[in-house]
């Protein structure tokens, strides 16, 4: 069972998202996915993981994601944790800083729930190993 | 922006060329409606009468808990009444007002995916007396399908 | 396997709408500041944030036409946060009408017979026109000593905020705060309100390094025109340290953020409660002004208000198996098993006391603030005062005042009417206020506010007040009174003529009035809801109208009668008594029929007939007369037959039955049936008006 914490202000982002884990066989291991609907909910939750995976939007209000992404390699519990950052296509900035500051992957909206399932298979298959 | 990916399924179909409709039974003759605003399709429960309401209305009945007003499609578009059997069907439609009304017809048929070259739009029909409430005629082959415009139908 | 972009699509359309009235609240406030003359560069951001966000769920749920619109709009909306474009009232008219064709654009992604192409086309059209599509500046943030740590972690978007305060020579500090992490939404609200006062905040950053694992530091990014000192006088507290990042070439500040060592894990040892540096304390809480309700968005549930309708469904067929639980009670004790009975008595004193709970629990969270209708109001008020050229001011109080989730669904449309009333015929034409003395701008009043189970709602303007001549004048030629008692009417009666059917005023000039904006619907609509309206006004000085409505669509206690062969339910608050029906007491007065109770007269309803409902069987039988009462009026109902009183949730019937009068809503019998339920007001002003208006007639056509 793979433990995924999918962090994202826009709740139909999270929906798709969520619909597109759980749905499908390639993820073999069976996903239990947290929703946070923002960076500091992120944070009161990352205590609870570890998490195998982190899916989260960059663009949000308050605490984006590339600052969560740097929270995340610093803290010990976490660092087995893969992360994959997702955004609007349009930064290749942003993609730029987030594979720096550790991320493990990227992928830019628009895509496709099989992208996302692919992506999160890869990621998390090394978990297993 | 060719970039952005269609995934709409209604969306493809449009882009396609066809569209589905709901096929169904009124006084022998076949008719549809887009199917799109078809919530559900059900059998007749039971139908409360509704006082010096419209003719057409038969009443309200409860769909899960959910205050339906039922109205009779035959009587709508002024077509014979049969008595209705045990396959007449109530669709559930959502009108423009976002109000889930009941549409009572005789029997359901299929779904059809109608080409835009197998209908024919009312405009181009000739003569006579066309119903407002009418779109077109589908002809899926063979049939012959009278398309219903729905918002309409439930509006009014 | 469900395509996941089909199963997420409600969402996508659920979220788009609130995005939608978002940006629409946004521009209100915008056009707002444009008049009050002042601005808020955080207005625009916010406009563009949201459109931003729509751009990139309309590509991942395949939206192309939302996508392109947003696209071009987001151009716009960036052009004008740069202050390339100036924002003026025409602008702001392009980006309200941008919000129109969005929600066109909306839905015609629900349904695809919708066509919204034309609209967009026309739309992007006019953007071209403003002239967006403005490159973006590099200017250097070099300039100031900022940690290059703290670069690496902004978003492009935050970059650009950073980028277009320091082109505006703005100072940029670093606060540094330590919050709770149980506590933050509310403190960091705080905070950012506190903030913003003094400037702008371009982003927030953990620093990781934390005292313990409940708490957390973070780094707010300031971009302010204040001196350090003022910042720290109105900003500082035990758990804030402000520091100015410097241009380069001054002193450097200790600004650099040191590697952070790792969060501790729960199993090392924490330092002790004692020695904590910064507990939670946001300073003085005098003179900090929490802004409204600050709701934590992580606390809140969407619930879609079908879910709460079956909740509120499974209570009410509870409260009938509470019923059935009493009664049998009853009949155990009259059986002699004392024992049994009072114990099954316990149970349902203790069930009703649950359900009681419960119910009032669902109850509250159908609960919405009016301010939902309101803003949308405020939409309409922009748009029909530009149509009409006059100057409208709309002031809205109470906005937080709760009240059912479909009340407020039905509530949007009458209050529009009532709205445009007041503007098309309320306030006078910019010269004609002028010249009484008026201010040029008409002001309209909405306040709403709790009163023990009710909402009063009020609509006031500064208009010129109704005309009760001309009025009376209307209704006589419209036959609805007799000229010769248009003076018997108080004030108040001729005020209410305008609730009666058919006086619209079509003859008058100004479009709005052909759109049927009759008062008459109006009213049955309130009445619908269970609510009531009155009218107030002074000629030269305004008109009010208020709206006093329940609550909630709470469950009532209905007594459940049998007329013609069906079901109906009386709201019991209605009623005040029934009694068995004594048909040799009836007698005629000037057509009615009545009969004497108590030694009043009771005028008498002959329901069947009324509804037209005709049950054969009941011919001969024995009948009851239920004594239906609203305010001081008395109607007597003769109906078959008496079940007796129940619990009911009253659903208020479609939009398609609006033209049906009588009924206040259906509710469940239990196994799927359905009655319907009487609106008793409605029906004692169908019966008896109606004989005082055949009354009338009688009089007029004699003499």
């Amino acid at each position: 069972m793979s433990r995924i914490l999918l962090v994202e202000d826009s709740f139909s982002m999270r929906a798709f998202v969520r619909s597109a884990l759980e749905s499908g066989d390639t993820l073999f291991t069976g996903v239990e996915v947290v929703e946070a609907s923002s960076g500091f909910d992120a944070l009161r939750l990352l205590p609870r993981g570890p998490y195998d995976l982190v899916i989260t939007d960059i663009n949000m209000p308050d605490i984006n994601g590339l600052e969560l992404v740097r929270f995340i390699r610093k803290s010990d519990q976490h660092k087995n944790t893969k992360v994959l950052l997702i955004s609007t296509q349009s930064s290749d900035k942003d993609r730029e800083r987030g594979m720096s500051l550790g991320a493990d992957a990227y992928l830019a909206k628009p895509f496709s729930p099989e992208s996302l399932r692919e992506e999160a298979r890869l990621l998390l298959a090394r978990v297993t190993e | 922006m060719a970039e952005i990916v269609a995934h709409s399924a209604a969306g493809m179909a449009r882009r396609r060329g066809t569209r589905d409709f709901l096929v169904f039974i009124l006084a022998g003759d076949l008719y549809a409606v887009g199917l799109t605003r078809i919530r559900e399709i059900l059998s007749p429960p039971p139908i409360t009468p509704v006082p010096r309401a419209k003719p057409a209305v038969i009443g309200v009945c409860s769909v899960r808990g959910l205050l339906v007003t039922v109205m009779d499609l035959r009587r709508r578009l002024h077509v014979e009444e049969q008595p209705l059997t045990r396959r007449a069907r109530i669709l559930l439609v959502e009108a423009q007002s976002g109000e889930v009304v009941g549409l009572m017809v005789d029997e359901v048929r299929h779904v059809a995916r109608l080409a835009d070259s197998e209908i024919e739009m009312a405009t181009s029909l000739l003569g006579g007396d066309v119903s407002e409430h009418v779109i077109g005629i589908g002809r899926p082959v063979g049939d012959v399908v009278v398309l219903l415009n729905l918002s309409t139908i439930v509006s009014a | 396997m469900t395509d996941p972009t089909d199963k997420a699509r409600e969402e996508f359309f659920s979220e788009a709408q609130e995005i939608i009235e978002t940006l629409s609240k946004n521009l209100l406030a915008l056009d707002a500041s444009l008049r009050e003359e002042f601005s808020d560069p955080g207005l625009v951001n916010e406009a563009f944030r949201a459109v931003h966000t729509l751009k990139g769920l309309a590509g991942l749920f395949g939206a192309a036409s939302m996508g392109m619109l947003s696209h071009r709009l987001e151009d716009v909306l960036d052009a004008l946060r740069l202050g390339r474009i100036e924002l003026t009232p025409s602008i702001l008219d392009v980006l309200f009408q941008a919000v129109e064709v969005y929600g066109k654009v909306l839905a015609a992604e629900k349904d695809p017979d919708e066509d919204a192409a034309p609209l967009v086309e026309a739309m992007l059209a006019e953007f071209d026109r403003i002239g967006a599509g403005a490159t973006r500046d590099q200017s250097p943030t070099a300039e100031y000593d900022l940690d290059p740590g703290l670069l690496a972690v902004l978003t492009e978007y935050e970059e650009h905020r950073l980028r277009t305060n320091i082109e505006n020579k703005m100072r940029l500090y670093r606060l540094r705060v330590q919050f709770d992490l149980a506590t933050i939404d509310k403190a960091l609200e705080e905070m950012k309100e506190r903030a913003k006062r003094h400037g702008e905040i371009i982003t927030y950053l953990p620093t990781g390094e934390t005292a313990s694992v409940d708490s957390i530091e973070l780094d707010l990014l300031l971009a302010s025109q204040d001196d350090l000192a003022m910042l720290i006088g109105a900003l500082g507290a035990d758990n804030v340290v402000i520091e100015e990042i410097n241009r380069r070439n001054a002193t450097v500040m200790p600004g650099t953020i040191k590697p952070a060592p790792m969060l501790r894990s729960r199993a090392t040892s924490l330092p002790g409660k004692d020695e904590e540096l910064q507990p939670l304390r946001m300073g003085d809480d005098t003179g900090l002004e929490a802004s409204g309700s600050l709701k934590s968005l992580t606390q809140t549930v969407r619930v879609d208000i079908h879910k709460l309708d079956h909740l509120m469904n499974i209570v009410g067929e509870l409260a009938i198996v509470r019923g059935a639980l009493a009664s049998i009670s009853e009949r155990l004790r009259e059986e002699g098993e004392r024992q049994l009975g009072a114990e099954l008595q316990r149970l349902h004193r203790s069930f009703d006391r649950r359900l009681s709970e419960m119910q009032d629990g669902i109850l509250e969270v159908r609960m919405v603030p009016l301010g939902q209708v309101f803003d949308r109001l405020a939409r309409v008020v922009r748009q029909i005062s530009r149509e009409l050229s006059k100057e409208i001011r709309l002031v809205i109080t109470g906005a937080d005042t709760e009240i059912d989730k479909l009340i407020v669904e039905e509530l949007s449309d009458p209050l529009m009417h009532m709205i445009r009333n007041a503007i098309d015929h309320g306030i006078e034409s910019i010269q004609q206020r002028q010249e009484v003395g008026k201010p040029a701008a008409g002001t309209i009043a909405l306040n709403a506010f709790q009163k023990g189970n009710h909402v009063m709602i009020e609509i006031e303007d500064d208009g010129r007040g109704i005309d009760e001549q001309a009025l009376i004048e209307r209704a006589i030629k419209s036959r609805k009174i007799a000229s010769s008692d248009a003076k018997e009417l108080s004030r108040e009666e001729v005020l209410n003529l305008i609730f009666l059917p058919g006086l619209s005023t079509r003859e008058e000039a100004g479009d709005l009035s052909g759109r049927g904006v009759g008062m008459d619907i109006v009213k049955t609509n309130i009445s619908k809801l269970g609510g009531v309206i009155d009218v107030h006004s002074e000629a030269g000085i305004g008109t009010k109208m208020t709206i006093t409505l329940p609550i909630t669509l709470a469950i009532v206690s209905a007594l459940l009668i049998r007329v013609g062969g069906q079901v109906f339910a009386v709201p019991l608050s209605s009623v005040s008594e029934a009694l068995a029906f004594d048909a040799s007491g009836v007698h005629v007065v000037d057509g009615r029929e009545v009969m004497t109770l108590r030694g009043a007269t009771l005028p008498l309803c002959r329901l069947d007939r009324l509804l037209r409902v005709q049950d054969p069987a009941a011919a001969g039988m024995r009948r009851f007369v239920v004594v239906a009462s609203m305010g001081t009026r008395r109607l007597g109902l003769i109906v078959d037959h008496l079940y007796g009183q129940q619990d009911i949730v009253i659903k208020p019937l479609g939009r398609s039955l609006a033209d049906v009068r009588g009924f206040a809503g259906a509710t469940d019998l239990g196994d799927q049936h359905v009655g319907l339920v009487l609106d008793v007001g409605a029906l004692i002003e169908e019966v008896l008006t109606g004989s005082e208006l055949s009354r009338e007639r009688k009089m007029y056509a004699d003499g």
